[in-house]
């Protein structure tokens, strides 16, 4: 008991590396995602084919790669990134990739006659976007949002490769250092209580956009 | 003089001849039905009205003012965006399919477009949103989502939402198809009801019973041009056509 209440400073600073990271990530890449799904939907060529590039090399390499690159990648070339920089950048573009994708299934799942009720009631593009189609898309994605979000909690531990101070490299340390298991038990159920209070936020969201059916 | 104008209206899509030379004028009040076959081109012609496809040729002129004209070559020049959205104005359009927006309520979705286009202050709109509810018999729904409602009354608030725009013309394109046999009655008397108020209408319909009892005038469409027009009594009773009269046959003997 005394061991563990010894891990919990060191565990807590760790924690909060990571959900920072999880927040800044969030905030960035979910706005983002709107976006870039509008830009990847994009009638001009030149744009649609840049989001489609993006978005094929965001996805189609690892974000461990991504994160390697974002630090050492870039110092090689003499670009120096703070650790912690270097990994919000790979994540908001890792993770805007993939919500640009999920958002664009959103908006091609809504039914063309929503556009044209609206067109025909006089409104522009941009009010037809905003209330109307996103809107409806929102609800749409929740379920594949809410599985993104949670993998990012987890994907938080990768920037333990380019030696940021995040929930499981303090674990490790503490694990090497007393010969113990126990600090992996404790990150274990931190990152537990996080995704459990992501699943319930969830949940309480989709409840909250069923009032129609 | 005519409220509407189209004239020798062509569409395409693809290679597929959808349009081939329509015209129509519409006097102000006057009762429109349009009937025909499926693949016809019934829908892609009021969707032309609606600004929903643009024409490959022809003109279109809505109370005096062009959407579009044909400029030389036979090639169709539109108005501006802008000017187009200010003339479309005048249009209403009521779909097969209701198209209500499913996470507004009723009142939200009449409100919503007087608000955002005419900016009209949220009182005025709401006052005239409950108005157009209880014309259409559906007061005691304003604070429903369309998803609780039937389709009959479903499409009866979407009348009402056109008409909360109070466009000088209302298109339906078969506002009864998607609904069941006992739902279609509601609907069409608020159709009737809005043709004895002088409404200028143009109606895609199968109803013949509607279109014989409220229409001025009735047109017969086939394979993208207008075959046979007339009063109600002349297509409906005594067509001249042989593919009318096969169309007619068929259809009131589905019944
Ligand atoms: N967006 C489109 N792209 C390609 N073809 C289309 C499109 N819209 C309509 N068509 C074709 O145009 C023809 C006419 O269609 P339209 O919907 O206008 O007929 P309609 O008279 O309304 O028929 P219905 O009674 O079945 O509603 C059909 O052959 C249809 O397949
Ligand atoms: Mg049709």
């Amino acid at each position: 008991m005394e061991y563990l209440l010894s891990l919990l400073p060191a565990m807590l600073a760790g924690t909060t590396i990571t959900l920072k990271l999880f927040f800044l990530t969030l905030i960035m890449s979910l706005p983002l995602g709107v976006v870039g799904a509008i830009a990847r939907m994009s009638r001009f060529k030149p744009l649609n084919l840049l989001m489609q590039l993006y978005v094929w090399l965001f996805r189609g390499t690892p974000l461990l790669l991504q994160l390697l690159f974002m630090y050492y990648g870039l110092l090689i070339a003499g670009i120096r990134l703070e650790r912690f920089t270097a990994a919000v950048l790979a994540f908001v573009l890792n993770y805007s990739a993939y919500y640009t994708e999920i958002y664009r299934g959103g908006i091609q799942s809504i039914d063309r006659g929503q556009y044209e009720a609206a067109h025909v009631l006089g409104l522009n593009r941009f009010q037809t976007m905003t209330r109307i189609i996103l809107p409806q898309m929102f609800k749409v994605v929740l379920p594949p949002t809410s599985n993104e979000v949670i993998n990012l909690i987890k994907d938080t531990a990768l920037i333990y490769a380019i030696g940021v101070s995040e929930l499981l490299r303090v674990a490790k340390t503490a694990a090497v250092r007393d010969f113990s298991g126990t600090p992996f038990l404790v990150a274990a159920v931190f990152y537990l209580i996080m995704t459990g209070l992501i699943q319930q936020f969830f949940k309480w969201l989709e409840k909250k956009y069923d009032y129609y059916g | 003089m005519y409220i509407l104008q189209a004239l020798d209206i062509y569409k395409s899509f693809k290679d597929v001849r959808v349009l081939r030379g329509i015209s129509l004028q519409v006097k102000k009040g006057e009762v429109v039905a349009i009937i025909g076959p499926s693949g016809s081109g019934k829908s892609t012609f009021l969707r032309c009205l609606n600004n929903l496809e643009k024409v490959d040729g022809g003109t279109i002129e809505i109370q005096g003012e062009f959407m579009v004209e044909n400029g030389p070559g036979n090639t169709p020049s539109y108005r501006s965006e802008k000017e187009l959205a200010r003339i479309k104005r005048k249009m209403g359009m009521v779909f097969q399919n209701f198209n209500l927006f499913p996470h507004k309520s009723v009142r939200e979705n009449l409100m919503l477009a007087p608000v955002l286009v005419q900016k009209l202050r949220p009182v005025e709109a709401e006052k005239s949103a409950l108005a157009l509810l209880d014309k259409v018999g559906l007061a005691d729904k304003v604070d429903n989502y369309p998803f609780q409602l039937s389709g009959g009354q479903q499409q009866r608030v979407a009348i009402a939402r056109a008409l909360a725009m109070e466009p000088d013309i209302m298109c339906f394109d078969e506002p009864t198809s998607a609904l069941d046999p006992e739902l279609t009655g509601e609907v069409l008397q608020v159709m009737k009801d809005l043709a004895s108020e002088h409404m200028t209408m143009i109606v895609v319909t199968h109803e013949i019973g509607f279109a014989r009892e409220v229409a001025d005038r009735v047109l017969f469409m086939d394979e993208g041009v207008i075959v046979e027009q007339g009063s109600a009594e002349e297509v409906l009773l005594k067509p001249e056509h042989e593919r009318t009269r096969a169309f007619l046959s068929k259809v009131l003997m589905a019944r």
